[in-house]
């Protein structure tokens, strides 16, 4: 209706005065109340991972294998199946009232999907239960045979989404296994996925088999094998089998690591002189340079992310400690490590900022620990009583080692976050575990 | 409101009285004019005035009015007797026959005479009916001559004094428009001054309210509720804030939350903020998570808006 005109200044008067009003009020009665948060909890996120619609496979439990991953990584914690209000396998089907209800903040949907060409999709949806957006979906087509793999790789985003740093885990590791044939140990070395599943024997020998390193991209596995009865470094190539022994030097050949660039190897020999030494062998010209140059053992030497360095242990001191050295010839070493008496065997994160090594503890227990080398903080992560040989996953936010539990137990593969929180053991292998080496991510 | 009704009602009363009022002086006026107007020769009126009685009488004719006679009409030549018949008679026969020839020439004069009157006194009759008649005609055509002028000034004075109704009748709707709009204004400007008037009330009333909150404020913020309730809130959501390994010192983010009484949240928007995705996913589902909000201590509002910010500090 269209006001009079003898109304217009009343009623603009009358708004402008009710606007007034209410203007005023609110900035009074209501001011905004100002927040500060400068911490927060590390509490697992609590996460449903709701069964997928599956098409015939293998058996293969998509929702079970991403489940396993998030819950294995120490930073999500999972709503058991049974308490599910229900199983939508797409984000129509999903009330967020009642998940959010049942304590989860995000909820994942999915399906596996037949694809003519005898493939699978796996299709997936993460919802956030709380604000009822979804955050991340995504397809992955492979072989049925891949079907796991493609768990993993929903896993990954799953993790990235949620903690800002990217999953690993879709990627494998290589560990060497000793496996009892009668009277004879049989040493094999062995790629499987980061949980432990799909494993394949790349090597077998009735001779040791040690250290096995990952090139940087993930192409090939450089690895000591005492086949012949003398230790040699070899390089193989892991989908052909094609291998190259590149250093069978006189005394020890040992301890193989990859430059960053891939182009390099860093070896501990023991030459003519007895004493190991870190020497740096480029893989092109077989031309060989002494980095250490010491009466003590200089061992275990590993890359810094950017190829400048090499960390080494080394017992100069006394009892082995973790040292830095320029991965140039006549660089002064510099001592990392000084908790405890014994630390050694060091691997440093992706990002440079973690040093990972086995250190003895007052007890006597040899266990993971880890020391920022920005803070110095060092911190104790795995229990004990004999771990050793610790990787860092590409992430960074997990460490694998090899774990003895008891005296006169065989070693298995074990995982742990680098916050200590959160300790996970593989699925039993055949045999003793040895050596475990994270793998790359597979671009 | 209710003032504005009756004020309203009131005035159109007032207007319709008024209205009515001066009708009612119209409708006299007009009866008074045309009851004035009949007598008034005043008015220049080219007309003869015609005595209705004298019409009444030429219309009867009953006493023929004195006309000049009417001119001798030609009169039929005597009839010639011509001698035919009988032979001679005696002379008695002769007298007497004379005698009696003159007393029939007499008898015939007589009738002659009479005839001639008769002749006359109808030829009169009728020239006096035919004069009647015209006279007759004249005054019908007179009278009638006089009725249409007569309707004719009456149609005019009707229509001058229609006009000048009229006239009158504009003056006094103008006169009742000027004096409607005068009173429209007063009214107005009446309301004006009222919604002035309650508006500076409101305001007086606002701000009365917003110094008691101010007071309320600052009682609270002096007693230290404000702070342990802020204290309380904070915990609350640090307690809620699922920390993501990217939320690293050097991150700060400002939330933007609605908040409904009783401490709902409902609604989290992301303002400045140099976190990645996870960040920003752990910071909203941290204030989800911590809805509803604990109410604030007494005497303070509670606020719909609360602006959070996140800066981990290690």
């Amino acid at each position: 209706m269209k006001p009079t005109p003898r109304m217009t200044p009343l009623l603009r008067i009358f708004l402008a005065v009710l606007a007034a009003a209410w203007l005023a009020v609110p900035h009074a009665a209501h001011a905004q109340l100002q927040i500060q948060i400068t911490s927060g909890v590390t509490n697992p996120v609590p996460i449903a991972i709701v069964p997928f619609a599956e098409a015939p496979t293998d058996g293969t439990d998509v929702a079970d294998v991403v489940q396993h991953d998030l819950v294995g990584s120490g930073r999500f914690t999972a709503l058991a199946r049974a308490r599910m209000p229900a199983t939508p396998t797409s984000a129509a089907g999903v009330t967020f009232a009642d998940w959010k209800a049942a304590g989860s903040d995000y909820v994942v949907v999915g399906q596996v999907v037949p694809m003519a060409n005898g493939q699978l999709a796996v299709d997936f949806n993460l919802l956030n239960a709380l604000t009822g957006q979804s955050i991340a979906r995504q397809r992955f087509v492979g072989a049925a045979s891949a079907l796991r793999n493609a768990a993993h790789r929903v896993s990954d985003v799953i993790y990235q989404t949620i903690t800002g740093i990217r999953g690993a885990f879709a990627t494998r590791i290589a560990y060497v296994a000793i496996v009892q044939q009668g009277a004879d140990q049989e040493f094999q070395l062995v790629i499987a996925d980061a949980d432990g599943y799909n494993q394949h024997l790349i090597l077998q020998s009735r001779f040791p088999i040690m250290s096995p390193a990952w090139s940087p991209d993930g192409q090939w596995i450089a690895y000591v094998s005492f086949e012949n009865h003398l230790s040699a470094v070899y390089v193989q190539k892991v989908l052909t089998g094609q291998r190259t022994r590149v250093s069978m030097r006189a005394g020890i050949n040992g301890a193989p690591a990859w430059s960053p660039d891939g182009k390099k190897l860093a070896l501990t020999l023991s030459g003519d002189s007895g004493h190991p030494e870190v020497y740096i062998l480029d893989l092109s010209t077989q031309h060989l340079t002494r980095i250490t140059d010491s009466p003590s053992i200089n061992t275990e030497a590993c890359w810094s992310p950017d190829g400048r360095s090499i960390y080494f242990t080394s017992d100069r001191a006394g009892e082995p400690q973790i040292y830095r050295i320029a991965a140039t010839p006549g660089g002064i070493p510099e001592r990392i490590t000084f908790t405890d008496e014994y630390n050694a065997g060091p691997h440093i994160s992706a990002d440079g900022k973690l040093l990972a090594m086995v250190t003895r503890d007052d007890s006597g227990s040899y266990r993971i620990a880890v020391q920022n080398l920005a803070t110095g903080e060092f911190r104790l992560l795995s229990p004990g009583r004999l771990d050793e040989s610790p990787s860092f996953a590409p992430n960074g936010a997990t460490i694998m080692y090899a774990a003895r539990p008891g005296q006169g137990q065989a070693g298995i593969l074990a995982t742990i976050s680098v916050d200590g929180l959160t300790g996970l053991s593989l699925r039993p292998t055949q045999g003793e575990v040895r050596d475990p080496a994270w793998g790359p991510f597979i671009q | 409101m209710t003032e504005s009704v009756r004020d309203r009602w009131l005035s159109i009363g007032m207007s319709v009285l008024l209205h009515g009022s001066l009708i009612a002086l119209l409708a006299f006026g007009w009866w008074h004019f045309r009851e004035a107007a009949a007598p008034a020769p005043s008015l220049p009126i080219n007309a003869t005035v015609i005595d209705a009685r004298t019409l009444k009488g030429v219309g009867t004719a009953s006493t023929p009015a004195p006309r000049p006679k009417a001119p001798p009409q030609a009169q039929p030549p005597p009839p010639t007797v011509q001698p035919q018949g009988p032979p001679p008679l005696t002379p008695d026969e002769q007298a007497m026959r004379q005698q009696a020839a003159q007393q029939e020439a007499q008898h015939e004069a007589q009738a002659q005479q009479e005839l001639q009157a008769r002749l006359q006194a109808k030829q009169a009759r009728e020239e006096a009916q035919r004069q009647a008649q015209a006279a007759a005609a004249e005054q019908a055509a007179e009278a009638q001559k006089a009725a249409q002028a007569q309707a004719a000034a009456q149609a005019r004075k009707e229509a001058e004094a229609k006009k000048l109704a009229q006239a009158k009748k504009l003056a006094e709707e103008k006169k009742q428009a000027a004096a409607a709009k005068l009173a429209a204004e007063k009214k107005a400007a009446e309301e004006r001054k009222l919604a002035e008037q309650q508006a500076a009330e409101r305001a007086a009333r606002v701000a009365d309210l917003q110094q008691s909150l101010q007071e309320d404020q600052q009682a609270a913020v002096a007693s230290g509720a404000l702070a342990s309730w802020q204290s309380v809130i904070t915990s609350r959501i640090q307690n809620a804030w699922i920390r993501p390994p990217t939320a690293q010192p050097g991150i700060k983010c400002v939330l933007n939350v609605s908040l409904v009484p009783g401490g709902s949240v409902t609604g989290v928007s992301i303002g400045e903020c140099n976190g990645d995705d996870a960040v920003r996913q752990s910071i909203q589902t941290a204030v989800y998570n911590a809805s509803p909000l604990p109410p604030p201590p007494s005497g303070i509002p509670f606020p719909r808006q609360l602006i959070i910010t996140f800066q981990p500090t290690n």
